[in-house]
């Protein structure tokens, strides 16, 4: 018995290792579905309060950092249920296949301590650029490109068929690429056009990405 | 260029193209110079994006506050209470039998003072005063702070309202609060400022913590466990299901902060017992 407790002991210590290591990944999750810091840091926060009592139960076997995003949208689409009811609230996009307007991006944020890659024209367009997306092209984005899921994992964590995932990709790349132009033409950058042409020059910042 | 094709190339690149269609797409790629432009073209876009990350910095405040919930993981396997006996008490037996009584002085002392419960609202109010604890909700109004914590911790608190006289002006002030983790659940943090002096008070429900250590003063039907650690004078006691604990620097023990909760003269005339 005690051979089985200490077991058991190792394997929620490595549990919990393994669920803590994906909390920036979580945190800019957060801040991708919910675009405000505090409401972040409580999402985040909720998030593992329930990963941590759901495996005190019992311990989940599988893919930890899917389980992981998984709990954190549900929580999400539950929050934004309940304030729907509220009238201030704001409408989900849910059904905005055809990828709608988006919302504006968080205000400049340029001397906030959380925002990395600041100082780089590029790194700001693109958050800005992510930012603006409707929401459902949005969370696809990150989870796939800058999380690293595959569209199962990603149908999984967002609730819907492969298919979807999909579609829904392959239209959020492209809304993706119009509005990240929009950003660098602004900042006077070159153009990231989908038929490989770059206008001009090279991009400020980074290594080799267009030419 | 087709659509199909565009949505092939998304596909390969994001590794959702399998066995004989892979094959088929890398056998065009190798002939087709505007689909491998194009496919080049995707591969720097994926790239650029993924050097994006992380969009945000993770703030130091969520890092340690979901590290305190992962060292408070419930370990609710319950050892039979046979076994669970047996051990405690083979370890008593042993320490006794084999550790000398000067060693047992020297671990009586270097204990730790006190509960955990009061520990934590010291060390709390400590990041507190460093200016190293954000506060989640800041409102000078205890009905606000009292529905912000209302689906946010596992017991009800109400926060009493100081009833201003015409020509009395208020002796505190209602800063706002934030939630602590604390055994695998929230504590309520709540933050005031008397004459110029923070208070802090810590809330938890009495099934998670009860008061123990320090000094115990008993005073209108009520416990109260006094002790002073790092400096602070912490109160701490139990009353109807919830826990408190109260941190400040006031003199004595502290008892002057009680009014954030008994501000009236008679109330605090109650209070006598906890003066030294």
């Amino acid at each position: 018995m005690i051979r089985r407790w200490r077991a058991r002991n190792h394997a929620e210590r490595e549990f919990e290792r393994q669920a803590l290591a994906y909390v920036e990944g979580l945190y800019n999750f957060a801040m991708a579905l919910t675009r405000d810091r505090t409401e972040a840091e409580d999402l985040v926060q909720e998030t593992y309060l329930r990963a941590f009592r759901g495996a005190a139960q019992k311990l989940p076997t599988g893919d930890v950092k899917a389980w992981l995003f998984t709990i954190m949208r549900n929580i999400w689409i539950n929050d934004r249920r309940r304030k729907r009811r509220q009238p201030e609230t704001e409408e989900l996009d849910a059904d905005e296949e055809d990828g709608g307007i988006g919302r504006r991006p968080l205000a400049d944020d340029r001397h906030r301590p959380d925002v990395l890659h600041e100082q780089q024209a590029l790194g700001q367009a693109i958050r800005q650029a992510i930012e603006s997306l409707p929401d459902i092209y949005r969370e696809v984005i990150v989870l796939r490109f800058l999380e690293g899921f595959s569209y199962n994992q990603i149908a999984t964590i967002i609730g819907c068929p492969a298919g979807t995932v999909m579609s829904r990709l392959s239209r959020a790349r492209t809304e993706l690429r119009k509005r990240l132009n929009h950003y660098r033409e602004s900042a006077a950058s070159p153009s990231l056009e989908a038929g490989g042409r770059a206008t001009s020059g090279r991009i400020r910042g980074v290594g080799e990405a267009y030419e | 260029m087709s659509e199909h094709v565009v949505h092939l190339i998304e596909l390969y690149l994001d590794e959702e193209l399998q066995g004989e269609e892979r094959q088929q797409f890398e056998a065009h790629i190798a002939v087709c110079a505007e689909c491998r432009a194009r496919l080049e073209n995707e591969r720097r876009f994926t790239a650029l994006l993924a050097q994006a990350r992380p969009l945000y910095d993770v703030p130091e405040s969520i890092r340690r506050r979901v590290e305190q919930l992962g060292s408070r993981v419930s370990r609710r396997r319950v050892w039979p209470w046979a076994v669970g006996a047996a051990v405690v008490a083979l370890v008593a037996l042993a320490i006794r039998i084999y550790v000398p009584d000067a060693t047992h002085r020297l671990l009586a002392e270097r204990m730790p003072p006190g509960s955990e419960f009061a520990r934590l609202a010291a060390d709390t109010h400590q990041r507190w005063v460093r200016g190293q604890l954000p506060l989640e909700i800041r409102s000078q109004s205890p009905e606000e702070i009292s529905a912000w914590f209302a689906d946010k911790v596992p017991f009800n608190l109400k926060l009493p309202s100081f009833r201003e006289l015409p020509d009395q002006p208020k002796p505190y002030q209602l800063e706002g609060a934030r939630l602590v983790g604390f055994k695998n659940d929230y504590a309520a943090y709540i933050t005031y400022r008397m004459r110029n002096r923070p208070i802090s008070l810590l809330v938890t429900s009495e099934t998670v913590a009860r008061p123990s250590g320090g000094e115990e003063i008993r005073s209108q039907g009520l416990v109260f466990h006094f002790e002073e650690i790092n400096g602070w004078k912490v109160l701490t006691w139990s009353d109807r299901g919830l826990t408190y604990a109260l941190v400040s620097d006031f003199e004595e023990r502290g008892q002057a902060s009680c009014m954030v909760c008994h501000p009236s003269a008679s109330e605090q005339r109650k209070l006598e017992d906890l003066r030294r």
